[in-house]
């Protein structure tokens, strides 16, 4: 019987460079291989995405995608918290690029055409400018509008609110009925 | 922790395969040890997600991209989620030689219970064609088993584990011993009736699962509660895996010692007597190597796993294993060929909507070459698994029109996906790499596996033939599909040790059992000789039970 560190050492002399590289680290490592499963970021973001002008543009941008109506809008629903984090600790630097540069493109319009910030402007004014960006009137804006619109709705349908007011949640439906009406629910069940 | 009792086999693997050795083992008088390089998951305690929606598991369950590329990259085929993720292997620390041979996907659990975890659940016999068909064709693997040896132990694991689906009396997919069926959804009953008088001998039945719709409260489980969240392990104990049904049996004969984070390097083998007369493992918690003895060994470490343990298993020097006296461990590797499909919508009956989360759906069985060759240009056939659903509305616009249209469903959608037999091919094969080895001085895995002339033209017919029928039903914006076919992909690898009549030409005999050492059983996917073109894990299960039964009978360990 021979330990870990010996055979590992071994087999490194053996095969030299060739030596697959986290054998090679495993070889210097003492004690236990046994690994961890990798955690997942949670909490606030590790570092800020938005400036704060650019934070308060999302913010009141993801309420006009998703609004209060008679439930609680994406704002309530923490859609702009989960979008902070997700560009921060969720997904690759790139996927930042087009939200940016979209915000800062809006930001331009609202200041040219109202005179105050996007976060500072009428809903009916936001209204207007995410429909330029929608229809591509803004530069980037057609990327811009479907990226992120795509990220408050996976957002706000994934959240508490999204989930169990807006939609309907059965933790455990214990039944299955492939021929339910819709009109006893007239709402989406949550996945 | 070293081993230090006196053991009378020891099992190498604890899923689907190994579970099941630990149970009939154990329950026989056997005092056993099983061994899992993964993680310990125990049942109910183990499954941190268990119940939890989305925004109760980090990251919305959604594993974020660059963890995936990290360490997640070939797992992502086998639908790795962070509810699920300690489940799975981590490929970054556990590789395989990913960027030399064929591309090759080899999608592996991390974690004690194996793939019984995250499974399809998909159930089904082969019948007594699947069995004949390479003899029949002159196609090169003959199986030294029919039907008939396997139909009780398919009786007697389905019994067990509970197996939901509806009688249907077809000689080409014979009934299990079942439990009343999931129900089909109002799209499906429509779509059956459509099908099934448009294409007569085509049909369109209940899915058959390991999800049960009966309780078994003598083994403390309950039947499926339509959550569809089973890949994050399930405390009902509903579908079948080793925590919830074979360990908990094995534990309760006090004769089993488990041990996960026990990475099994090789056998030791005794030329002499033609027996293996140990286990070499590392004990990832320690670091340290052991050698164990026991007076037998069922290894199910997984298809290509117990594969790279017998090949490992060889003379100083790297040369042949000692349990390759016919040239054929590593050759004749398969998978089912998928990544073929239809999709359309099903017109009408927009009033009504599913009520609970189903898993599972409906099953097309082969309908090809089912008398033979047919002349359709290819031998065997293929299945299509399939199921209608109802998705939200799409959103339009921005604002409160569109989120209030959210709240309606968009048209029924049916979708299906083709599972076509591979042929086994003696040049479709793994080996050992010269010169890489893994942390645990382990040399990687080499996949030399591709799809072939037979499994292409199965797909493409499968990607005309689900379009035709769709169509032919009544199904509107019909389109079909076809992705890259990567063998490993569907998850159902198998062979590389096959059984045979002929000790010259395969490394097991008709009882599991190597031909080179007759306490060395090898009940997992290894030992397939062709893989039909249903779901395999109820096979493994009960070629498992077989095998144990004629261990005992024999006394292969005394």
């Amino acid at each position: 019987m021979i330990d870990r560190r010996t055979a590992l050492a071994g087999v490194a002399a053996m095969f030299g460079t060739a030596l697959y590289a986290p054998l090679a680290r495993a070889a210097g490592a003492s004690g236990p291989i046994v690994t961890p499963v990798p955690t997942i970021s949670e909490g606030p973001p590790s570092a800020a995405v938005f400036t704060p002008v650019q934070r308060a543009a999302m913010t009141a941008l993801s309420e006009r995608v998703l609004p209060t109506t008679d439930t609680p809008g994406a704002i309530a629903a923490g859609v702009p918290v989960y979008i902070e984090k997700l560009l921060a600790d969720w997904s690759y630097p790139a996927e930042r690029v087009p939200i940016l540069a979209g915000l800062d493109a809006i930001e331009a319009k609202a200041m040219a055409d109202y005179r105050v910030s996007t976060a500072k402007a009428t809903p009916a004014q936001q209204d207007a400018l995410l429909t330029l960006a929608m229809n591509g009137q803004i530069t980037g804006g057609k990327t811009f509008f479907e990226a992120f619109r795509q990220l408050v709705i996976a957002g706000y349908y994934t959240s508490e609110i999204g989930m169990t007011q807006e939609r309907e949640y059965l933790p455990v439906p214990g039944e299955y009925d492939g021929a339910f009406p819709y009109s006893k629910v007239n709402k989406v069940y949550s996945a | 922790m070293a081993v230090t009792n006196r053991f009378d086999a020891i099992v190498i693997g604890s899923g689907v395969s190994g579970g099941f050795a630990a149970k009939e083992l154990t329950e026989k008088g056997l005092r056993v040890l099983m061994l899992d390089r993964g993680r310990m998951v125990e049942h109910i305690e183990g499954y941190p997600y268990d119940g939890k929606p989305a925004y109760e598991v980090p990251a919305r369950n959604q594993m974020p991209k660059p963890l995936m590329d990290s360490d997640y990259f070939i797992a992502k085929h086998g639908y790795v989620a962070p509810s699920s993720q300690q489940f799975y292997n981590d490929d970054r620390l556990n590789p395989y030689a990913f960027d030399e041979g064929e591309k090759f996907y080899w999608i592996r659990p991390g974690a004690v219970g194996g793939k019984s975890l995250i499974w399809g659940r998909w159930t089904f016999r082969w019948s007594a064609d699947d069995f004949a068909a390479n003899k029949r064709e002159g196609v090169d693997g003959e199986w030294p088993i029919g039907y008939d040896d396997v139909a009780p132990w398919y009786s007697y694991v389905e019994k067990y584990i509970g197996v939901s689906g509806s009688r249907e009396n077809l000689p080409y997919l014979p009934d299990s011993e079942f439990q009343p069926p999931m129900d089909m959804n109002v799209a499906e009953k429509w779509l059956k009736q459509k099908l099934e008088t448009q294409f007569p001998g085509r049909k369109l039945i209940h899915t058959r699962l390991s999800n049960m719709t009966e309780d078994k409260p003598d083994q403390n489980r309950s039947k499926c509660q339509f959550r569809n969240q089973c890949g994050n392990g399930c405390s009902f104990g509903a579908y079948f895996s080793t925590q919830a049904v074979t360990l908990p049996a094995a534990r309760a004969t006090g004769r089993l010692t488990l041990q996960s984070d026990a990475v099994v390097t090789n056998l030791e083998y005794d030329a002499a007597r033609k027996k293996v007369t140990g286990v070499r493992f590392i004990d990832a918690k320690t670091g340290q190597a052991q050698t164990v003895q026991a007076g037998m060994v069922f290894l199910c470490a997984s298809a290509m796993a117990s594969t790279q343990i017998l090949m490992n298993s060889r003379m100083a020097g790297g040369g042949r294993s000692h349990f390759d006296t016919s040239g054929t461990l590593g050759r004749y590797v398969m998978d089912h060929i998928f990544r073929v499909g239809a999709e359309g919508e099903i017109p009408g009956m927009t009033d009504m909507i599913e009520f609970g989360r189903r898993p599972g759906g409906v099953y097309v069985p082969r309908f090809r070459n089912l008398k033979g060759d047919e002349g359709v240009g290819f031998r065997r056939g293929y299945g299509y698994q399939g199921s209608a659903r109802r998705d939200p509305a799409a959103p339009v616009g921005f604002g409160k029109d569109m989120k209030h249209g959210m709240r309606r469903y968009g048209p029924w959608k049916f979708g299906m996906g083709a599972f076509g037999e591979c042929l086994p091919y003696a040049d479709n094969r793994v080996s050992l790499h010269a010169n890489k080895v893994d942390r645990f001085g382990v040399p990687l895995m080499r996949f030399d596996v591709k799809f072939r002339d037979n499994e292409l033209k199965m797909m493409a017919d499968a990607r005309i033939e689900g379009e035709k029928m769709l169509k032919a039903a009544g199904l509107t914006n019909v389109r079909s599909y076809e992705g890259e076919h990567v063998p490993g992909d569907a998850i159902h690898e198998m062979g590389g040790a096959r059984m045979g009549m002929d000790p010259r030409k395969s490394v097991l005999n008709g009882w599991s059992q190597a031909h080179d050492a007759s306490n060395l059983y090898v009940t997992d996917g290894a030992q397939m000789a062709s893989v039909s073109c249903v779901n395999p894990s109820l096979t493994f299960m009960a070629l498992t039970a077989r095998a144990a039964d004629h261990a005992v009978r024999t006394k292969a360990w005394a």
